[in-house]
């Protein structure tokens, strides 16, 4: 090595490092600054503004006007319709997310073979996915239709009484969870098809020298290796399903009903509700602080909590 | 390693990079930056001459062909009658540029850049008790034709707010029963009107009469089912000598010994005639509905209930007749509701007079024009000519039906309802609905979810008092 490359090797930093440095790192800034900038008006402003109304009185057409905690003490002592909002929003979530995954687990299973015309398959499970959410409780309603739909007329021909569905207070929340697992185990089924595909067929055929049925090598060789996939669609799972609004909303037809006895009356419709039919920003302020703390807890006890159950390959269970 | 020599080339490809995201950034904030503009005091005081030609603009909510035929030809007469004013609007069923109506007309009130003139299908009364319009007051004492008595008394009122008037109800379709002559012709009824049921007993008897169920006791067919429209619930309650909120002493009357009754009755209702299940009931068909694929208009249902625009709206495939609202036994005499199509000037409007002048127009003699060549959405303006008729009734049922209905419908507008006063008009109305649901569900009584809805509508006006 000559002297010269061994003194450009030299870690003693010249001052002309230290400006090319600073240089490049002023230029990584500028570039990444439009994004920065748009991040910090259009996200970063409003959460924190947000935090703000939900201390305030305020309906956007006259100043905010500071009252404190009294959005929160309405929310949780006074207003009925919040905690019968919470109430159905966990419901939603305690069924939607396991059958969910469930669904998507299992049509991955099926899907990761090597059969003629797979790609096929792959294609027509992961449609739905693709469905426009308003689109596709319009085309429920229909299906679910008390009178003509489709379910109705199938349980009348087996000679089971028909189901109220979006009409009966019992009934609103399933098919709102069964429209959920049509829309939505397509793309968690994509990602554990992935999973599936990246566990080594060595273990799998070692499993099966030392004698493991299918049922064996599913639960010490499968599960544990695709269990981080298992983690990131239980996360997602739990925020979307804790955020649903969309499907709620076509089904009642607005956001002033919310079918029969409040049954589909979900979190995130409420705030709708008093944000942009009574104009209640600060209150609603307040709901979405709530749910934005609620949703950080969860997902902070599921990753502690992974720790148990989650296989990582280069490090085990962490 | 040779330093490169970066200042041998005028501008290097990392120079210009650097200089691109510099300017990108500076446009952001450029874009971001609030506008120079007037403050919207300045602007209402800066008002163009009489002479001097303006161009306002108007909001609506209209969409249908019927719409998009007609209100530009009224648009067009109002040019002609004030050719120093322009007005742009847009039959699209929402504002210019897309999006839900009121969230963005709101924004734009708020943010000071509110358009000149405004449709409304919610109560002047509410928004201008939340301070989003202008108190027109004034301008109705010079006004040539829209003073407050030139409308009937009911529809103005739901423009008024502690003594100030927000806005102008342009139409008042009140509602009515319509009923199945061929039904009632089968069950051996009089289909005249003035034979139609006056009370609450009289119209349940003819239900039972009217009753239709097949062989394994499944109803094909009902009379009448009172509890199906939400807007008409001031009417019920009125019907039976209540009140759902008092305008004058400005308080909820929801759990009323009226009101409790008419709950009761209902329950009996929904118990001797329909089977006491109110989801297995609702299965059946889309009650409460005139329109295609409701119940009335398939035949399921013998009598129903709809406002004045559904004569021409509905598209009704049989011979009907109209008639007023029974009364109950706590009531003196019929009452109708109206729900009516409003016109109205945002706060900080920048051309208040020109937009005064066009709303005025379109609440007056430019909502007879639509009301002739359009649908049947009776004028709530009184100065219209006795003789004026739908010319789309008149093709649809002949010219005696259409002077007739128009007798009917405006004589009807002399006995309304208290309604649409509230300025939390549609809290208490979903609330006072999810309340009927409960009752009509029997998970609570009507005193315990009356009361409740009572508290809770009676909270809500209070605090929204004391912030306004």
């Amino acid at each position: 090595m000559s002297e010269n490359l061994a003194s450009q090797l030299s870690v003693k930093p010249s001052r002309f490092n230290m400006n090319q440095r600073k240089r490049e790192a002023i230029t990584g800034y500028l570039f990444v600054s439009p994004w920065i900038i748009s991040l910090l008006i259009f996200t970063a402003y409003p959460v924190i503004a947000s935090f703000f109304f939900s201390m305030t009185d305020y309906n956007i057409l006259r100043p905010p006007e500071f009252v404190g905690l009294k959005n929160f003490q309405n929310m949780f002592f006074e207003d009925p319709l919040f905690w019968i909002s919470v109430k159905n929003t966990v419901y939603y979530a305690l069924l939607s997310v396991p059958l969910g995954l469930l669904v998507g687990l299992l049509l991955a299973m099926l899907l990761n073979q090597k059969l003629t015309g797979i790609g096929v398959y792959r294609t027509i499970y992961y449609l739905p996915s693709l469905v426009p959410a308003v689109a596709a409780t319009l085309l429920w309603l229909v299906i679910l239709d008390p009178r003509l739909g489709l379910v109705n007329q199938g349980l009348r021909s087996i000679g089971l009484a028909p189901v109220g569905w979006f009409q009966s207070a019992v009934w609103a929340k399933p098919a709102l969870i069964l429209m959920s697992m049509w829309l939505g185990s397509g793309s968690s089924m994509l990602i554990f098809l992935a999973a599936l595909k990246e566990v080594p067929q060595s273990l799998m055929d070692a499993a099966m020298i030392d004698g493991a049925g299918a049922l064996q090598r599913f639960r010490h060789v499968t599960l544990p290796l695709i269990s981080p996939t298992i983690l990131f669609n239980l996360i997602m799972g739990i925020i979307g399903s804790f955020q649903v609004f969309g499907t709620a909303f076509v089904a009642t037809g607005s956001a002033n009903t919310a079918g029969p006895l409040n049954s589909m009356l979900m979190y995130m419709l409420l705030l709708y509700r008093n944000a942009f039919r009574y104009y209640s920003m600060g209150y609603a302020s307040a709901m979405a602080l709530v749910m934005f703390l609620v949703l950080v807890l969860i997902t902070a006890l599921t990753i502690r909590s992974s720790s148990a159950w989650v296989y990582y390959e280069t490090a085990g269970r962490q | 390693m040779e330093e490169k020599n970066e200042t041998q080339t005028p501008l290097n490809r990392r120079q210009f990079l650097k200089l691109a995201g510099l300017a990108s950034s500076a446009a952001l904030l450029a874009a971001c930056a609030k506008k120079a503009t007037e403050t919207p005091a300045e602007v209402a005081t800066q008002e163009a001459p009489p002479a001097e030609k303006v161009t306002i603009s108007w909001w609506n909510q209209f969409s249908t062909p019927t719409c998009v035929e007609v209100f530009p030809k009224v648009v067009q007469d109002f040019m002609t009658l004030n050719p120093n004013i322009t007005v742009e609007f847009e039959i699209s069923g929402g504002p210019p540029g897309g999006g839900d109506y009121m969230e963005v007309l709101l924004a734009r009130i708020a943010a000071g850049n509110p358009p000149d003139s405004i449709t409304l299908w919610s109560p002047p009364s509410q928004f201008g008790a939340q301070g989003a319009l202008m108190a027109i007051d004034s301008y109705m004492e010079s006004a040539k034709v829209a003073k407050k008595d030139a409308f009937y008394e009911g529809p103005i009122k739901s423009c008024q707010w502690k003594g100030e008037t927000f806005g102008f109800p342009a139409s008042a379709g009140d509602g009515n029963v319509f009923f199945n002559k061929k039904h009632f012709e089968e069950a051996g009824l009089s289909t005249k009107r003035e034979d139609f049921p006056t009370t609450w007993d009289g119209i349940k008897d003819i239900s039972t009469k009217l009753n239709k169920k097949d062989d394994k006791g499944t109803i094909i067919r009902t009379g009448f089912v009172p509890w199906t429209q939400r807007w008409l619930d001031p009417v019920w309650t009125g019907l039976n000598g209540g009140q759902v909120f008092d305008p004058q002493n400005i308080k909820y009357l929801i759990d009323s010994e009226n009101n409790v009754e008419l709950m009761k009755y209902w329950l009996t209702y929904l118990d001797d005639l329909y089977g006491g299940d109110i989801e297995a009931f609702n299965v059946i068909a889309t009650w409460g509905d005139v329109y295609p694929t409701g119940a009335f208009n398939l035949g399921v249902s013998s009598i129903d209930q709809s406002g004045a625009w559904a004569v021409t709206d509905a598209a009704l495939p049989f011979d009907f007749e109209v008639a007023k609202f029974p009364v109950g036994p706590k009531g003196t005499k019929s009452i109708t509701g109206f729900w009516p199509n409003w016109f109205a000037l945002p706060k900080a409007t920048p051309h208040p007079s020109e937009g005064f002048l066009f709303t005025e127009y379109m609440s007056t003699d430019g909502w007879v024009t639509w009301y002739i060549n359009g649908v049947m959405d009776i004028p709530a303006w009184k100065g219209a000519a006795p003789d004026i008729y739908c010319k789309a009734v008149e093709t649809m049922f002949g010219l005696e039906r259409a002077k007739d209905f128009h007798k009917f419908y405006t004589d009807y507008l002399n006995d309304t309802a208290t309604m649409w006063t509230s300025p939390v008009e549609d809290f208490a109305s979903t609330t006072l609905g999810q309340a009927i649901d409960e009752i009509l569900h029997k998970v609570k009584s009507p005193e315990q979810a009356l009361k409740e809805a009572q508290d809770t509508c009676q909270k809500k006006l209070e605090e929204t008092m004391q912030s306004s």
